[in-house]
Protein backbone atom coordinates (compact mmCIF):
# COMPACT_ATOMS: atom_id res chain seq x y z
CA UNK A 1 0.00 0.00 0.00
CA UNK A 2 1.12 3.71 -0.67
CA UNK A 3 1.57 5.85 1.89
CA UNK A 4 0.72 9.08 1.07
CA UNK A 5 2.41 12.17 3.24
CA UNK A 6 0.62 14.76 1.63
CA UNK A 7 -3.17 14.65 0.51
CA UNK A 8 -4.74 17.54 -1.60
CA UNK A 9 -8.41 17.16 -1.65
CA UNK A 10 -10.38 19.62 -4.28
CA UNK A 11 -8.50 22.78 -2.36
CA UNK A 12 -10.21 26.53 -3.23
CA UNK A 13 -7.97 29.33 -2.60
CA UNK A 14 -10.18 32.42 -2.99
CA UNK A 15 -9.19 36.16 -2.74
CA UNK A 16 -11.99 38.95 -3.09
CA UNK A 17 -9.96 41.90 -4.40
CA UNK A 18 -13.05 44.71 -4.75
CA UNK A 19 -15.92 43.01 -6.27
CA UNK A 20 -14.25 40.56 -8.07
CA UNK A 21 -13.10 36.91 -7.19
CA UNK A 22 -9.51 35.42 -7.34
CA UNK A 23 -9.12 31.75 -7.79
CA UNK A 24 -5.91 31.71 -6.48
CA UNK A 25 -6.50 27.72 -5.98
CA UNK A 26 -9.65 26.37 -7.85
CA UNK A 27 -10.45 22.86 -7.05
CA UNK A 28 -6.50 21.35 -7.14
CA UNK A 29 -6.35 17.50 -5.69
CA UNK A 30 -2.81 15.96 -5.42
CA UNK A 31 -1.09 13.53 -3.52
CA UNK A 32 2.52 12.83 -2.78
CA UNK A 33 4.32 9.47 -1.90
CA UNK A 34 6.72 9.40 1.13
CA UNK A 35 10.39 9.81 -0.94
CA UNK A 36 8.91 11.45 -3.74
CA UNK A 37 10.65 13.98 -5.46
CA UNK A 38 8.24 16.82 -6.86
CA UNK A 39 8.50 19.67 -9.16
CA UNK A 40 5.76 22.56 -9.12
CA UNK A 41 5.99 24.14 -12.25
CA UNK A 42 4.00 27.30 -13.71
CA UNK A 43 4.10 30.47 -14.56
CA UNK A 44 3.82 33.24 -12.19
CA UNK A 45 0.27 34.17 -10.84
CA UNK A 46 -0.50 30.52 -11.71
CA UNK A 47 -0.42 29.53 -7.61
CA UNK A 48 2.33 27.44 -7.67
CA UNK A 49 3.44 29.15 -4.06
CA UNK A 50 -0.27 29.68 -2.89
CA UNK A 51 -0.31 25.60 -3.15
CA UNK A 52 3.31 25.22 -1.68
CA UNK A 53 1.91 27.55 1.45
CA UNK A 54 -1.17 25.46 1.49
CA UNK A 55 1.30 22.23 1.93
CA UNK A 56 3.35 24.14 4.20
CA UNK A 57 0.20 25.11 6.44
CA UNK A 58 1.05 28.72 6.19
CA UNK A 59 -2.11 29.47 4.55
CA UNK A 60 -6.02 28.00 4.80
CA UNK A 61 -7.83 26.48 2.14
CA UNK A 62 -11.27 28.88 1.14
CA UNK A 63 -12.16 25.05 0.83
CA UNK A 64 -11.32 21.50 0.40
CA UNK A 65 -8.85 19.58 2.83
CA UNK A 66 -5.32 19.31 3.19
CA UNK A 67 -3.57 16.22 4.76
CA UNK A 68 -0.22 16.16 6.18
CA UNK A 69 1.14 12.73 7.03
CA UNK A 70 -2.66 11.46 7.27
CA UNK A 71 -3.38 14.30 9.56
CA UNK A 72 -6.06 16.72 8.45
CA UNK A 73 -5.22 20.35 9.33
CA UNK A 74 -8.68 21.86 8.85
CA UNK A 75 -9.51 21.87 12.06
CA UNK A 76 -6.20 22.32 13.58
CA UNK A 77 -5.53 25.37 15.63
CA UNK A 78 -2.80 28.19 15.09
CA UNK A 79 -0.51 26.45 17.98
CA UNK A 80 -1.12 23.16 16.43
CA UNK A 81 -0.85 24.09 12.70
CA UNK A 82 2.71 25.84 14.39
CA UNK A 83 3.95 22.17 16.26
CA UNK A 84 3.19 20.68 12.65
CA UNK A 85 5.40 22.80 10.83
CA UNK A 86 7.86 22.76 12.88
CA UNK A 87 8.08 19.42 13.60
CA UNK A 88 7.51 17.89 10.03
CA UNK A 89 8.31 20.74 7.60
CA UNK A 90 11.58 22.21 6.50
CA UNK A 91 11.32 25.57 4.58
CA UNK A 92 13.79 26.67 2.17
CA UNK A 93 13.09 30.24 0.55
CA UNK A 94 14.02 32.16 -2.67
CA UNK A 95 15.62 34.83 -0.55
CA UNK A 96 17.00 32.46 1.89
CA UNK A 97 14.82 34.38 5.13
CA UNK A 98 18.09 33.87 7.49
CA UNK A 99 17.98 36.02 10.76
CA UNK A 100 20.24 38.78 10.19
CA UNK A 101 21.15 39.18 13.80
CA UNK A 102 21.97 35.48 14.48
CA UNK A 103 24.64 33.34 13.45
CA UNK A 104 25.06 30.43 10.90
CA UNK A 105 24.98 28.20 13.91
CA UNK A 106 22.46 30.11 16.04
CA UNK A 107 20.10 30.09 13.03
CA UNK A 108 20.42 26.38 12.51
CA UNK A 109 19.94 26.00 16.15
CA UNK A 110 16.88 28.57 16.40
CA UNK A 111 14.22 25.79 15.14
CA UNK A 112 15.42 23.36 18.32
CA UNK A 113 15.24 26.19 20.62
CA UNK A 114 11.73 26.70 19.49
CA UNK A 115 11.12 23.07 19.97
CA UNK A 116 12.88 22.68 22.97
CA UNK A 117 15.68 20.58 22.45
CA UNK A 118 18.91 20.50 24.84
CA UNK A 119 21.57 22.40 24.25
CA UNK A 120 23.68 19.50 24.06
CA UNK A 121 21.39 18.06 21.00
CA UNK A 122 20.93 21.55 19.70
CA UNK A 123 24.73 22.16 19.37
CA UNK A 124 26.07 18.21 17.71
CA UNK A 125 22.76 19.04 15.67
CA UNK A 126 23.47 22.11 14.55
CA UNK A 127 27.18 20.93 13.44
CA UNK A 128 26.38 18.06 11.88
CA UNK A 129 23.98 19.81 9.53
CA UNK A 130 26.36 22.65 9.00
CA UNK A 131 28.82 19.81 7.96
CA UNK A 132 26.58 18.47 5.67
CA UNK A 133 26.11 21.35 3.42
CA UNK A 134 29.75 22.04 3.82
CA UNK A 135 29.89 25.44 5.88
CA UNK A 136 31.61 23.64 9.70
CA UNK A 137 34.06 27.00 8.70
CA UNK A 138 31.41 29.34 8.16
CA UNK A 139 29.36 28.34 11.66
CA UNK A 140 29.86 31.86 13.16
CA UNK A 141 29.42 34.19 10.74
CA UNK A 142 26.73 36.65 9.96
CA UNK A 143 24.12 35.99 7.03
CA UNK A 144 25.63 39.25 5.53
CA UNK A 145 29.06 37.66 5.46
CA UNK A 146 27.64 34.70 3.52
CA UNK A 147 27.51 34.45 -0.04
CA UNK A 148 24.05 34.01 -1.42
CA UNK A 149 24.79 30.27 -2.13
CA UNK A 150 26.28 29.48 1.17
CA UNK A 151 22.77 31.46 2.85
CA UNK A 152 21.09 29.39 1.11
CA UNK A 153 22.76 26.12 2.19
CA UNK A 154 22.61 27.34 6.14
CA UNK A 155 18.81 27.91 5.61
CA UNK A 156 19.00 24.11 4.19
CA UNK A 157 20.83 23.02 7.10
CA UNK A 158 17.67 25.17 9.09
CA UNK A 159 15.31 23.55 7.38
CA UNK A 160 16.30 19.78 8.07
CA UNK A 161 17.07 20.73 12.21
CA UNK A 162 13.99 19.30 13.43
CA UNK A 163 14.44 16.08 10.60
CA UNK A 164 11.30 17.06 9.14
CA UNK A 165 9.80 14.19 6.68
CA UNK A 166 8.97 17.08 4.30
CA UNK A 167 11.38 19.71 2.32
CA UNK A 168 9.49 22.38 0.86
CA UNK A 169 11.18 24.54 -1.30
CA UNK A 170 10.28 27.97 -2.83
CA UNK A 171 12.61 28.80 -5.81
CA UNK A 172 15.31 27.66 -4.13
CA UNK A 173 17.84 28.54 -6.74
CA UNK A 174 16.17 31.97 -8.40
CA UNK A 175 18.34 34.51 -6.18
CA UNK A 176 22.04 32.15 -7.01
CA UNK A 177 24.51 31.51 -9.87
CA UNK A 178 24.43 27.92 -12.17
CA UNK A 179 27.31 27.25 -9.98
CA UNK A 180 25.57 27.69 -6.87
CA UNK A 181 22.69 26.50 -7.83
CA UNK A 182 24.00 23.20 -8.56
CA UNK A 183 25.85 22.54 -5.49
CA UNK A 184 22.47 23.38 -3.36
CA UNK A 185 20.39 21.11 -5.77
CA UNK A 186 22.55 18.70 -5.68
CA UNK A 187 22.01 18.87 -1.41
CA UNK A 188 18.42 18.73 -1.97
CA UNK A 189 18.41 15.84 -4.30
CA UNK A 190 20.89 13.95 -2.01
CA UNK A 191 19.07 14.34 1.13
CA UNK A 192 15.59 12.72 -0.95
CA UNK A 193 17.97 9.79 -2.11
CA UNK A 194 20.14 8.99 0.74
CA UNK A 195 17.52 9.89 3.73
CA UNK A 196 14.19 9.56 2.44
CA UNK A 197 13.34 13.19 2.71
CA UNK A 198 9.71 14.16 0.62
CA UNK A 199 10.98 17.07 -1.46
CA UNK A 200 8.12 19.43 -2.94
CA UNK A 201 9.81 22.27 -5.01
CA UNK A 202 8.52 25.12 -6.78
CA UNK A 203 10.29 26.84 -9.71
CA UNK A 204 9.41 27.55 -13.52
CA UNK A 205 13.42 26.46 -14.81
CA UNK A 206 12.83 23.54 -16.67
CA UNK A 207 16.35 22.29 -15.46
CA UNK A 208 16.05 22.46 -11.97
CA UNK A 209 12.64 20.89 -12.35
CA UNK A 210 14.67 17.83 -13.69
CA UNK A 211 16.02 16.95 -10.66
CA UNK A 212 12.26 15.74 -9.62
CA UNK A 213 11.16 12.19 -10.35
CA UNK A 214 7.71 13.77 -11.25
CA UNK A 215 6.45 17.14 -12.63
CA UNK A 216 3.47 18.92 -11.33
CA UNK A 217 2.28 21.77 -13.57
CA UNK A 218 -0.35 24.31 -12.70
CA UNK A 219 -1.85 26.95 -14.52
CA UNK A 220 -5.19 29.56 -13.59
CA UNK A 221 -5.09 27.16 -9.80
CA UNK A 222 -5.84 24.06 -11.83
CA UNK A 223 -3.17 21.39 -12.39
CA UNK A 224 -2.66 19.61 -15.94
CA UNK A 225 -0.31 16.65 -15.68
CA UNK B 1 18.81 32.97 23.80
CA UNK B 2 15.42 34.80 23.46
CA UNK B 3 17.34 37.16 25.15
CA UNK B 4 20.16 37.18 23.12
CA UNK B 5 17.95 37.27 20.64
CA UNK B 6 16.13 40.18 22.00
CA UNK B 7 19.39 42.00 23.09
CA UNK B 8 21.11 41.80 19.39
CA UNK B 9 18.05 43.34 17.96
CA UNK B 10 18.08 46.15 20.22
CA UNK B 11 21.85 46.63 19.24
CA UNK B 12 20.82 47.10 15.80
CA UNK B 13 19.80 50.32 15.97
CA UNK B 14 21.95 51.73 19.21
CA UNK B 15 20.87 55.34 18.70
CA UNK B 16 17.57 54.64 18.78
CA UNK B 17 17.63 52.30 21.17
CA UNK B 18 19.68 54.40 23.30
CA UNK B 19 16.73 56.99 22.84
CA UNK B 20 14.19 54.99 23.73
CA UNK B 21 16.55 54.24 26.97
CA UNK B 22 16.96 57.48 27.53
CA UNK B 23 13.89 58.19 28.10
CA UNK B 24 13.35 55.91 30.56
CA UNK B 25 16.17 57.33 32.64
CA UNK B 26 15.23 60.77 32.60
CA UNK B 27 11.56 59.80 33.54
CA UNK B 28 13.23 57.63 36.54
CA UNK B 29 15.62 60.25 37.88
CA UNK B 30 12.97 63.05 37.74
CA UNK B 31 10.54 60.41 39.72
CA UNK B 32 12.89 59.38 42.10
CA UNK B 33 14.81 62.26 42.48
CA UNK B 34 11.35 63.70 43.44
CA UNK B 35 10.77 60.68 45.80
CA UNK B 36 14.19 61.77 47.71
CA UNK B 37 13.20 65.18 47.64
CA UNK B 38 10.24 65.24 49.34
CA UNK B 39 11.28 62.39 51.90
CA UNK B 40 14.06 64.68 53.02
CA UNK B 41 11.73 67.27 53.05
CA UNK B 42 9.47 65.45 55.18
CA UNK B 43 12.66 63.96 57.31
CA UNK B 44 13.55 67.92 57.74
CA UNK B 45 10.29 69.34 58.98
CA UNK B 46 10.16 65.87 61.64
CA UNK B 47 13.62 66.70 62.85
CA UNK B 48 13.72 67.55 66.48
CA UNK B 49 10.18 65.53 67.15
CA UNK B 50 11.37 61.99 66.92
CA UNK B 51 11.69 62.13 70.99
CA UNK B 52 8.13 63.56 71.31
CA UNK B 53 6.18 60.51 70.02
CA UNK B 54 6.02 59.33 73.52
CA UNK B 55 4.58 62.40 74.56
CA UNK B 56 1.15 63.19 75.52
CA UNK B 57 -0.49 66.07 76.65
CA UNK B 58 -3.18 66.50 79.25
CA UNK B 59 -5.46 69.47 78.80
CA UNK B 60 -8.77 70.30 81.09
CA UNK B 61 -11.84 69.33 79.27
CA UNK B 62 -12.83 72.79 78.35
CA UNK B 63 -16.31 71.22 76.75
CA UNK B 64 -16.94 70.29 80.50
CA UNK B 65 -16.38 73.31 81.80
CA UNK B 66 -13.36 72.46 83.19
CA UNK B 67 -10.47 75.37 83.12
CA UNK B 68 -7.65 73.95 85.10
CA UNK B 69 -6.61 70.46 86.29
CA UNK B 70 -7.02 70.13 90.27
CA UNK B 71 -4.02 69.07 92.36
CA UNK B 72 -6.51 65.94 93.43
CA UNK B 73 -6.32 64.90 89.59
CA UNK B 74 -2.68 65.59 88.99
CA UNK B 75 -1.82 63.11 92.15
CA UNK B 76 -4.56 60.79 90.59
CA UNK B 77 -2.78 60.99 87.80
CA UNK B 78 0.89 60.40 89.07
CA UNK B 79 0.16 57.04 90.44
CA UNK B 80 -0.75 55.30 87.17
CA UNK B 81 1.62 53.01 86.19
CA UNK B 82 3.45 53.34 82.74
CA UNK B 83 4.40 56.79 82.91
CA UNK B 84 8.03 57.63 82.54
CA UNK B 85 7.77 61.04 83.22
CA UNK B 86 5.38 63.68 84.25
CA UNK B 87 5.34 67.51 84.30
CA UNK B 88 2.57 69.24 85.73
CA UNK B 89 2.43 72.87 84.41
CA UNK B 90 0.34 75.46 85.32
CA UNK B 91 0.48 79.60 83.75
CA UNK B 92 -0.58 82.53 83.72
CA UNK B 93 -0.51 85.55 81.31
CA UNK B 94 1.35 88.33 82.99
CA UNK B 95 2.80 91.59 83.08
CA UNK B 96 6.96 91.82 82.92
CA UNK B 97 9.09 94.68 83.00
CA UNK B 98 12.18 95.33 83.12
CA UNK B 99 14.36 98.63 83.26
CA UNK B 100 11.59 100.95 80.87
CA UNK B 101 9.88 98.33 78.88
CA UNK B 102 6.93 96.84 79.54
CA UNK B 103 4.89 94.33 78.22
CA UNK B 104 3.08 90.47 78.67
CA UNK B 105 4.36 86.93 78.27
CA UNK B 106 3.05 83.84 79.78
CA UNK B 107 4.42 82.46 82.76
CA UNK B 108 4.79 78.63 83.65
CA UNK B 109 4.79 77.64 86.34
CA UNK B 110 7.24 74.30 86.31
CA UNK B 111 9.39 72.17 88.96
CA UNK B 112 13.23 72.84 87.87
CA UNK B 113 13.80 69.32 86.45
CA UNK B 114 10.76 69.80 84.49
CA UNK B 115 12.62 73.00 82.24
CA UNK B 116 15.69 71.06 82.25
CA UNK B 117 14.57 67.88 80.76
CA UNK B 118 12.22 69.90 78.08
CA UNK B 119 14.30 72.55 77.21
CA UNK B 120 18.52 73.49 76.92
CA UNK B 121 19.96 76.60 77.86
CA UNK B 122 21.36 78.76 75.62
CA UNK B 123 23.30 81.48 78.30
CA UNK B 124 23.68 80.50 81.87
CA UNK B 125 22.46 77.30 83.34
CA UNK B 126 18.79 76.32 84.72
CA UNK B 127 17.67 77.09 88.43
CA UNK B 128 14.47 78.37 89.11
CA UNK B 129 14.80 79.02 93.50
CA UNK B 130 13.77 82.66 93.52
CA UNK B 131 15.06 83.20 89.46
CA UNK B 132 13.91 82.75 86.00
CA UNK B 133 14.27 81.07 82.56
CA UNK B 134 13.61 83.39 80.23
CA UNK B 135 12.86 82.41 75.97
CA UNK B 136 15.27 83.27 73.36
CA UNK B 137 12.59 85.83 72.07
CA UNK B 138 11.59 87.24 75.70
CA UNK B 139 15.56 87.48 75.93
CA UNK B 140 15.68 89.53 72.76
CA UNK B 141 12.33 91.57 73.22
CA UNK B 142 13.52 93.07 76.64
CA UNK B 143 17.13 92.95 76.02
CA UNK B 144 17.56 90.93 79.12
CA UNK B 145 20.60 89.52 79.65
CA UNK B 146 21.62 86.36 82.54
CA UNK B 147 21.68 87.91 85.66
CA UNK B 148 19.31 91.08 84.54
CA UNK B 149 16.40 91.58 87.28
CA UNK B 150 13.02 91.33 85.80
CA UNK B 151 9.35 91.88 87.53
CA UNK B 152 6.71 89.28 86.96
CA UNK B 153 3.54 91.27 88.19
CA UNK B 154 5.36 93.15 90.74
CA UNK B 155 7.68 90.78 91.82
CA UNK B 156 11.61 90.49 91.03
CA UNK B 157 13.25 87.64 89.60
CA UNK B 158 16.68 87.30 88.77
CA UNK B 159 17.57 85.78 85.25
CA UNK B 160 19.74 82.53 85.49
CA UNK B 161 19.25 81.12 81.86
CA UNK B 162 18.27 81.88 78.68
CA UNK B 163 17.13 79.24 76.25
CA UNK B 164 18.07 78.23 73.26
CA UNK B 165 15.53 78.72 69.93
CA UNK B 166 13.42 76.26 69.16
CA UNK B 167 10.96 75.33 66.38
CA UNK B 168 7.52 75.31 67.93
CA UNK B 169 5.95 72.82 70.05
CA UNK B 170 2.58 71.64 70.21
CA UNK B 171 1.99 72.55 73.88
CA UNK B 172 4.44 75.08 75.14
CA UNK B 173 6.33 77.75 72.80
CA UNK B 174 9.47 78.43 74.79
CA UNK B 175 10.86 81.27 73.20
CA UNK B 176 7.92 83.52 74.05
CA UNK B 177 7.94 82.57 77.71
CA UNK B 178 9.21 82.83 81.11
CA UNK B 179 9.66 79.68 83.81
CA UNK B 180 9.53 79.97 87.54
CA UNK B 181 8.93 77.52 90.44
CA UNK B 182 6.15 75.90 90.99
CA UNK B 183 6.31 77.54 94.70
CA UNK B 184 7.28 81.14 93.31
CA UNK B 185 4.35 80.58 90.65
CA UNK B 186 1.98 79.65 93.62
CA UNK B 187 2.92 83.11 95.55
CA UNK B 188 2.22 84.85 92.69
CA UNK B 189 -1.02 83.54 91.68
CA UNK B 190 -3.84 81.60 92.73
CA UNK B 191 -4.43 78.86 89.98
CA UNK B 192 -4.56 75.87 89.58
CA UNK B 193 -2.74 73.03 87.15
CA UNK B 194 -3.48 74.43 83.18
CA UNK B 195 -1.16 70.83 81.35
CA UNK B 196 0.49 68.06 82.24
CA UNK B 197 2.98 66.68 79.95
CA UNK B 198 3.23 63.38 80.22
CA UNK B 199 5.78 60.75 78.84
CA UNK B 200 5.71 56.79 78.94
CA UNK B 201 7.45 54.17 79.31
CA UNK B 202 7.05 53.02 75.90
CA UNK B 203 4.68 53.91 73.28
CA UNK B 204 2.61 50.92 73.15
CA UNK B 205 1.73 52.14 76.78
CA UNK B 206 -0.01 55.27 75.37
CA UNK B 207 -3.08 53.23 74.87
CA UNK B 208 -2.73 51.56 78.35
CA UNK B 209 -2.25 55.42 79.98
CA UNK B 210 -5.69 56.28 78.24
CA UNK B 211 -7.67 53.44 79.60
CA UNK B 212 -6.48 54.31 82.84
CA UNK B 213 -6.87 57.90 82.77
CA UNK B 214 -10.13 57.48 81.57
CA UNK B 215 -11.65 54.62 84.55
CA UNK B 216 -9.27 56.74 87.40
CA UNK B 217 -10.44 60.38 86.31
CA UNK B 218 -13.00 60.52 83.82
CA UNK B 219 -15.48 57.78 85.04
CA UNK B 220 -18.07 60.08 85.68
CA UNK B 221 -17.48 62.70 83.92
CA UNK B 222 -14.83 63.90 81.36
CA UNK B 223 -12.57 66.02 83.54
CA UNK B 224 -9.60 65.91 81.63
CA UNK B 225 -8.84 65.59 77.57
CA UNK B 226 -6.08 64.21 76.19
CA UNK B 227 -3.60 64.52 72.94
CA UNK B 228 -1.40 61.93 72.04
CA UNK B 229 1.60 63.62 69.88
CA UNK B 230 2.36 60.27 68.05
CA UNK B 231 -1.36 61.06 65.97
CA UNK B 232 0.00 64.80 65.71
CA UNK B 233 3.17 63.43 63.93
CA UNK B 234 1.23 60.82 61.69
CA UNK B 235 -0.84 63.59 60.03
CA UNK B 236 2.07 65.50 59.24
CA UNK B 237 3.45 62.25 58.04
CA UNK B 238 0.54 61.62 56.23
CA UNK B 239 0.51 65.49 54.67
CA UNK B 240 3.78 65.03 53.58
CA UNK B 241 3.36 61.68 52.02
CA UNK B 242 0.56 63.46 50.01
CA UNK B 243 2.57 66.11 48.81
CA UNK B 244 5.25 63.70 47.85
CA UNK B 245 3.25 61.47 46.07
CA UNK B 246 1.77 64.44 44.19
CA UNK B 247 5.50 65.58 43.12
CA UNK B 248 6.08 62.50 42.16
CA UNK B 249 3.00 62.11 39.58
CA UNK B 250 4.30 65.30 38.08
CA UNK B 251 7.45 64.12 37.60
CA UNK B 252 5.66 61.26 35.92
CA UNK B 253 4.60 62.66 33.14
CA UNK B 254 8.15 62.03 31.81
CA UNK B 255 8.00 58.67 32.10
CA UNK B 256 4.59 58.39 30.24
CA UNK B 257 6.74 60.40 27.48
CA UNK B 258 9.50 57.86 27.94
CA UNK B 259 6.62 54.68 27.33
CA UNK B 260 5.35 56.54 24.65
CA UNK B 261 8.96 56.79 23.01
CA UNK B 262 9.07 53.37 23.63
CA UNK B 263 6.02 52.12 21.85
CA UNK B 264 6.48 54.15 18.78
CA UNK B 265 10.12 52.25 18.65
CA UNK B 266 8.48 48.94 19.12
CA UNK B 267 5.89 49.45 16.31
CA UNK B 268 8.83 50.44 14.03
CA UNK B 269 10.51 47.69 14.77
CA UNK B 270 7.64 45.35 14.47
CA UNK B 271 6.87 46.68 11.32
CA UNK B 272 11.19 46.20 10.08
CA UNK B 273 10.82 42.62 10.97
CA UNK B 274 7.52 41.81 9.59
CA UNK B 275 9.47 39.42 7.56
CA UNK B 276 11.31 37.57 10.04
CA UNK B 277 8.18 37.24 12.30
CA UNK B 278 6.89 35.50 9.68
CA UNK B 279 10.08 33.12 8.84
CA UNK B 280 10.23 32.53 12.49
CA UNK B 281 6.25 31.86 12.46
CA UNK B 282 6.61 29.66 9.87
CA UNK B 283 9.77 27.54 11.01
CA UNK B 284 7.70 26.73 14.51
CA UNK B 285 7.72 29.87 16.54
CA UNK B 286 4.53 30.48 18.72
CA UNK B 287 2.77 33.37 19.03
CA UNK B 288 4.09 33.74 22.77
CA UNK B 289 7.16 33.03 21.13
CA UNK B 290 6.87 36.23 19.21
CA UNK B 291 5.10 37.98 22.39
CA UNK B 292 8.19 36.39 24.43
CA UNK B 293 10.87 38.38 22.49
CA UNK B 294 9.09 41.67 21.70
CA UNK B 295 8.33 42.10 25.67
CA UNK B 296 11.95 40.96 25.87
CA UNK B 297 12.85 43.75 24.03
CA UNK B 298 11.31 46.75 26.09
CA UNK B 299 12.00 44.86 29.56
CA UNK B 300 15.65 45.43 28.66
CA UNK B 301 15.54 48.79 27.90
CA UNK B 302 12.91 49.71 30.66
CA UNK B 303 15.51 47.68 33.33
CA UNK B 304 18.86 49.12 32.19
CA UNK B 305 17.66 52.55 31.95
CA UNK B 306 15.47 52.30 35.38
CA UNK B 307 18.55 50.82 36.90
CA UNK B 308 20.90 53.91 35.31
CA UNK B 309 17.93 56.48 36.06
CA UNK B 310 17.82 55.02 39.69
CA UNK B 311 21.55 55.65 40.11
CA UNK B 312 21.25 59.02 38.41
CA UNK B 313 18.34 59.94 40.92
CA UNK B 314 20.79 59.58 43.82
CA UNK B 315 22.68 63.07 42.41
CA UNK B 316 19.44 64.28 41.08
CA UNK B 317 17.86 64.19 44.69
CA UNK B 318 21.29 65.54 46.42
CA UNK B 319 21.08 68.45 44.13
CA UNK B 320 17.37 69.14 44.88
CA UNK B 321 18.05 68.92 48.08
CA UNK B 322 20.85 71.03 48.11
CA UNK B 323 19.24 73.70 46.20
CA UNK B 324 15.85 74.04 48.42
CA UNK B 325 17.02 72.61 51.66
CA UNK B 326 20.86 73.65 52.12
CA UNK B 327 21.09 69.62 54.16
CA UNK B 328 22.08 66.17 52.11
CA UNK B 329 21.94 64.75 55.01
CA UNK B 330 18.38 62.33 54.34
CA UNK B 331 19.44 61.61 50.81
CA UNK B 332 20.83 58.21 52.05
CA UNK B 333 18.52 57.18 54.46
CA UNK B 334 16.48 54.13 53.87
CA UNK B 335 13.21 55.87 53.11
CA UNK B 336 14.45 57.75 50.94
CA UNK B 337 16.53 54.74 48.56
CA UNK B 338 12.85 53.05 48.86
CA UNK B 339 11.94 55.89 46.64
CA UNK B 340 14.47 54.96 44.04
CA UNK B 341 13.46 51.08 43.82
CA UNK B 342 9.88 52.56 43.36
CA UNK B 343 11.41 54.42 40.70
CA UNK B 344 12.97 51.86 39.06
CA UNK B 345 9.45 49.80 39.37
CA UNK B 346 8.05 52.68 37.96
CA UNK B 347 10.31 52.51 34.80
CA UNK B 348 10.46 48.71 34.23
CA UNK B 349 6.64 49.13 33.98
CA UNK B 350 5.98 51.35 32.09
CA UNK B 351 8.85 49.97 29.50
CA UNK B 352 6.77 46.25 29.75
CA UNK B 353 3.42 48.14 29.42
CA UNK B 354 4.41 50.09 26.41
CA UNK B 355 6.00 46.51 24.94
CA UNK B 356 3.00 45.09 25.43
CA UNK B 357 0.99 46.53 22.59
CA UNK B 358 3.27 46.16 19.84
CA UNK B 359 4.63 42.52 20.60
CA UNK B 360 0.82 41.38 20.95
CA UNK B 361 0.40 43.16 17.17
CA UNK B 362 3.77 40.79 16.71
CA UNK B 363 2.44 37.73 17.54
CA UNK B 364 -0.57 38.48 16.11
CA UNK B 365 0.61 38.70 12.50
CA UNK B 366 -0.34 35.75 10.10
CA UNK B 367 2.64 34.19 9.40
CA UNK B 368 1.45 33.83 5.67
CA UNK B 369 1.21 37.84 5.12
CA UNK B 370 4.28 38.72 7.67
CA UNK B 371 6.51 36.23 5.06
CA UNK B 372 5.04 38.31 1.86
CA UNK B 373 5.82 41.64 3.54
CA UNK B 374 8.86 43.36 1.55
Amino acid sequence: MKEYVIELHNVKKIYQVGATQVFALNGVSMSVERGEFIAIMGPSGSGKSTLLNMIGCLDKPTSGRVIINSVDTSHLSDKELTTLRRDTIGFIFQQYNLIPTLTAFENVELPMIFKNVSRAERERKAKELLALVGLEKEINRKPKELSGGQQQRVAIARALANNPSILLCDEPTGNLDTKSGKAVMDIIKNLNIEKGVTVVLVTHDPSIAEYANRVVRIRDGMLEE
Amino acid sequence: MYFELARRNLMRNKARSFLAMLGIIIGVMAVASIGIFGESLKATVLEGFEDVANEIIVIPSYSHGYTSISKEIVFKMEKIPYVDKYFPIKSHQSVVEYKSKKGYSVVYGMEEDSVEDLFKAEKGSIRLKGHCVVGSGVAERFGVRVGSKIKIDGREFRVSAILREEGARFDINPNNAIFISIDDFNRLYDEEYSMVIVKVKDISDIELFKESVDKIINSREEKVSIFEMRIILERIDEVFKQVTIFLMAIAGVSLLVAGVSILNIMLMSTLERTKEIGVMRAIGAYRETILKIFLLEALILGITGSIIGGALSLAGGYAICMIVLQSAKYVLAPSSILYIFEGILFGVATALLSGLYPAWKASNLEPIEALRYE
